[in-house]
């Protein structure tokens, strides 16, 4: 059982299971990981409170601290790398977001055109 | 104190479940008492019940499968009698138990045979064709297995306590909500398939892990077995798509129990949001049971050829397209609900695409016969019998994507038609080669040739009958799910339909008596080489049935049809005679957490269907100590002594030797 898994480690490795860091670089990374968030997360409620900016790019800025914050979260805490160790992590992280785009992304359009060709019975009978 | 259950909850005004669940009983209870006078009861406990042998949990899970084929088939020979007598009459089925029959057949049909089958022939082979001594989490194997046993049971239960959904396999609202479904057999229906539903998600991370994690020396991605490759995507979809499942199940409760409104039709609920969600599950659940089905096609296809799979590369590349795209297509289950021409044409194209890896495989499958020097074993009648029948069943899906032919089709018989000449012609047959194929890997002895062919025979001229004219009624305008009907022009096709099932019955019934006989003649059928079929893959380079290590030594691959290569080599090396160093074996120790957790899951799935709150909290409190109690384990491993290893081994080399001068040829 566990010397075909110890022959493995050294081509791919799991999240945490990562050896060669002593304690205290990881909880260094976790740390200013943390950090990191944090200040994305104080920025963000910054921002929407403000009228310091231009208000119509209010929410662009917020999509980009979400999408940043999300980065943050994979590489310190998901420890997602772009090193040949971590090609199974990153095909699983690839293939999760295509399968959530294309069900959320296609349950938004099935369900827009769906309420723009199927209207409720009362509304029909308003139209005619 | 017990909820919703009194003594009204059991049929007595109903003679057919009542007498059927009476039987069931009796006959459990003679096993039982039997297996306890024989004193087998410590044997099933310690070698069964709480194994974590990813082998023995399969051919569990392959068990279950059969049972619950039983129970399935039997509410299919009820349904096409119903329809055979039920012309201008009420038949013998009355309307609420009829349609707790066509719920019951399709439930039980997709998540209690077609899944553990495919699951269970998964688990039995995949860690042997990879050259590895067990699954990535063997004991999370054991959870899987027995949660979904639990969900087996509970639908079980259903047959004299209270009711099944009256709903259809899918439970669509508004008609499964409380205000039209009142009664707990929506709630059987829904409870049964969320524990099994941890069952199944937990079995596929497990495989996924093991095909990602654990594979022997040399086994790279691209020297894998088919197989492997299909558990692969297979698996992802499982990881991918019941997560979905779960979730709208999980709506639609809190839609039952908590008075939410996700998918009612009054206060902002959407109902069509239901069809969306569980055929983004449904969809790719079809590939989920086909892909294995399309791997032991590709495995018995160039074994029984005598060649290396035609277009390896193409058949990977094709599986992981379909494993892609069959997120891609779900809107075509309901084309008729009106999301509008662009969305209907999308779809409609996708649904098309993804036939075309399919007709790569359908061709790869044909190219590795070709030139081939063929056996038509059991196993092989049943792919060649599955590439016929699937290439009907393929093309009426490619007419069903076409949107404006959906239009008229939907809903009807011919749909009925199409998807059970899919799902059985190519899960089904799939499955049923598989056990033909592996069992003497499993068991140490072959099924009896005579007798599979009877089988094969009346299951695949039986499928014709029944199904062909289902075809036919549907293009009549037959719709599905009729309890009785008044056209005179549909009578005449029900009634060959319910002939053919009489001939699929024979079918069923020669593969138990296969399976009687083999058992019986077992010392004549015996196999001692491991390696009865002349094999391919690495499953057959141990011994049958395997030792509880699998491997006495990691096997090394050195390319593809790993085990094909070793014999060609220790043909022209004589490289058996050498006296190998053995090592001491660490394996996981068998454990009971998986059946004691499906023991409170069973437990408290029937207290929330019930409203049992004492008991919901019981069951849950007894699941999660069991999991405590297991994550405090000290010992979780046993070690196998290297003289054991070598007495063990010894054996299944001798018996090989002379296998290795005569098979092996280029």
């Amino acid at each position: 059982m566990s010397d075909q898994t110890h022959a493995r480690t050294d081509h791919d490795l799991a999240p945490g299971e990562e050896e060669q860091h002593s304690v205290g670089a990881r909880i260094l990374g976790y740390v200013v990981g943390l950090a990191l968030a944090l200040l994305l997360t104080a920025t963000s409620f910054f921002i929407a409170g403000t009228d310091l900016v231009w208000q119509p790019s209010i929410p662009v800025a917020l999509i980009v601290l979400a999408i940043a914050q999300m980065g943050v979260h994979l590489v310190f805490f998901l420890h997602i790398t772009t090193g040949p160790d971590n090609t199974n992590n990153v095909l699983a992280l690839a293939f999760g977001l295509l399968v959530v785009f294309l069900v959320v992304g296609g349950t938004v359009w099935i369900m827009a055109h769906l309420n723009a060709n199927m209207p409720p019975m009362d509304q029909i009978m308003r139209m005619q | 104190m017990l909820g919703k259950l009194d003594w009204s909850a059991i049929p007595f005004d109903q003679p057919i479940p009542l007498a059927a669940g009476a039987v069931v009983l009796v006959a459990i209870l003679a096993v039982l008492a039997w297996v306890v006078a024989k004193g087998h009861l410590p044997y099933l406990w310690h070698e069964w019940i709480t194994s974590v042998d990813h082998k023995r949990i399969g051919v569990m899970y392959i068990l279950l499968a059969s049972v619950m084929l039983l129970r399935g088939g039997s509410d299919a020979i009820m349904m096409r009698i119903q329809q055979a007598v039920a012309y201008q009459s009420q038949g013998y089925l009355p309307p609420e138990h009829y349609n707790q029959i066509f719920s019951a057949h399709g439930t039980i049909m997709i998540f209690f045979v077609a899944m553990p089958f495919v699951i269970g022939l998964m688990n039995l082979v995949v860690p042997l064709q990879l050259g590895v001594r067990d699954v990535a989490f063997p004991t999370l194997n054991s959870v899987g297995f027995w949660m979904t046993a639990t969900g087996a049971l509970l639908v079980n239960i259903s047959l004299v306590v209270g009711e099944f959904a009256r709903t259809g396999w899918l439970a669509f609202p508004p008609l499964s909500e409380l205000s039209y479904s009142p009664g707990v057999g929506v709630d059987y229906y829904a409870w049964s398939l969320q524990i099994s539903g941890v069952g199944t998600l937990v079995a596929g991370i497990n495989l996924v892990t093991t095909v990602l994690k654990l594979r022997t020396k040399g086994m790279n991605y691209l020297r894998m077995p088919m197989f492997c490759w299909t558990t692969l995507a297979s698996n992802l979809l499982i990881v991918a798509a019941f997560p979905i499942l779960t979730a709208t199940l999980a709506m639609l409760l809190l839609d039952r129990y908590l008075g939410f409104h996700f998918f009612t039709n009054e206060a902002g609920g959407n109902v069509m949001m239901f069809m969306n969600l569980i055929w983004a599950w449904g969809h790719p659940e079809v590939y989920i049971l086909v892909l294995p089905a399309f791997g032991i096609f590709s495995e018995v296809v160039s074994t029984f050829s005598g060649k290396a799979l035609f277009g390896y590369r193409s058949m990977v590349l094709a599986t992981m397209a379909i494993c892609v795209i069959s997120f891609m297509v779900w809107l075509h289950h309901f084309f008729t609900m009106g999301a509008g021409p662009d969305v209907n044409a999308i779809f409609g194209i996708a649904s098309m695409i993804i036939a075309v890896p399919t007709g790569v495989k359908i061709y790869n499958w044909l190219f590795t016969m070709y030139g081939g020097r063929i056996r038509f074993a059991t196993p092989m009648l049943w792919a060649v019998g599955f590439m016929v029948t699937f290439i009907v069943g393929g093309l009426t899906g490619v007419l069903l994507a076409v949107p404006p032919a959906d239009f008229m089709l939907h809903n009807s018989m011919f749909l009925v038609a199409h998807f059970h000449n899919v799902i059985i012609g190519g899960v089904l047959f799939g499955a049923f080669a598989g056990f033909e194929y592996w069992f003497p890997k499993a068991f140490g002895f072959r099924l009896d040739e005579r007798w599979g062919r009877a089988a094969f025979w009346f299951t695949f001229l039986g499928f014709y009958v029944t199904f062909m004219p289902l075809y036919i009624a549907g293009m009549l305008g037959m719709t599905r799910r009729m309890q009785h009907y008044d056209v005179a022009a549909w009578r005449p096709w029900m009634i060959v339909a319910a002939v053919g099932m009489a001939v699929l019955t024979i079918g069923v019934i020669g593969q138990i008596v296969q399976l009687v006989v083999s058992i019986r003649n077992r010392e004549a059928l015996r196999d001692r080489t491991g390696d009865p079929w002349d094999g391919r893959s690495l499953e057959w380079a141990t011994s049958s049935p395997p030792p509880v290590f699998n491997f006495a030594f990691n096997p090394d691959v050195r390319g593809e049809d790993a085990y094909w290569d070793m014999k060609v080599h220790a043909r022209q090396q004589s490289l058996e005679h050498d006296r190998p160093d053995y090592q001491d074996i660490e394996m996981p120790r068998n454990s009971p957490t998986g059946f004691v957790c499906a023991f409170f899951a069973t437990i408290m799935g029937f207290a929330l269907i019930w409203h049992i709150w004492w008991m919901v909290v019981l069951g849950g409190l007894g699941a999660w100590a069991t999991f405590v109690v297991f994550a405090w384990r000290d010992h979780d491993e046993y070690v196998i002594p290297a003289e054991d290893v070598a007495a063990i081994d010894r054996i299944n080399r001798e018996e090989r030797r002379g296998l290795v001068s005569m098979a092996g040829t280029v």
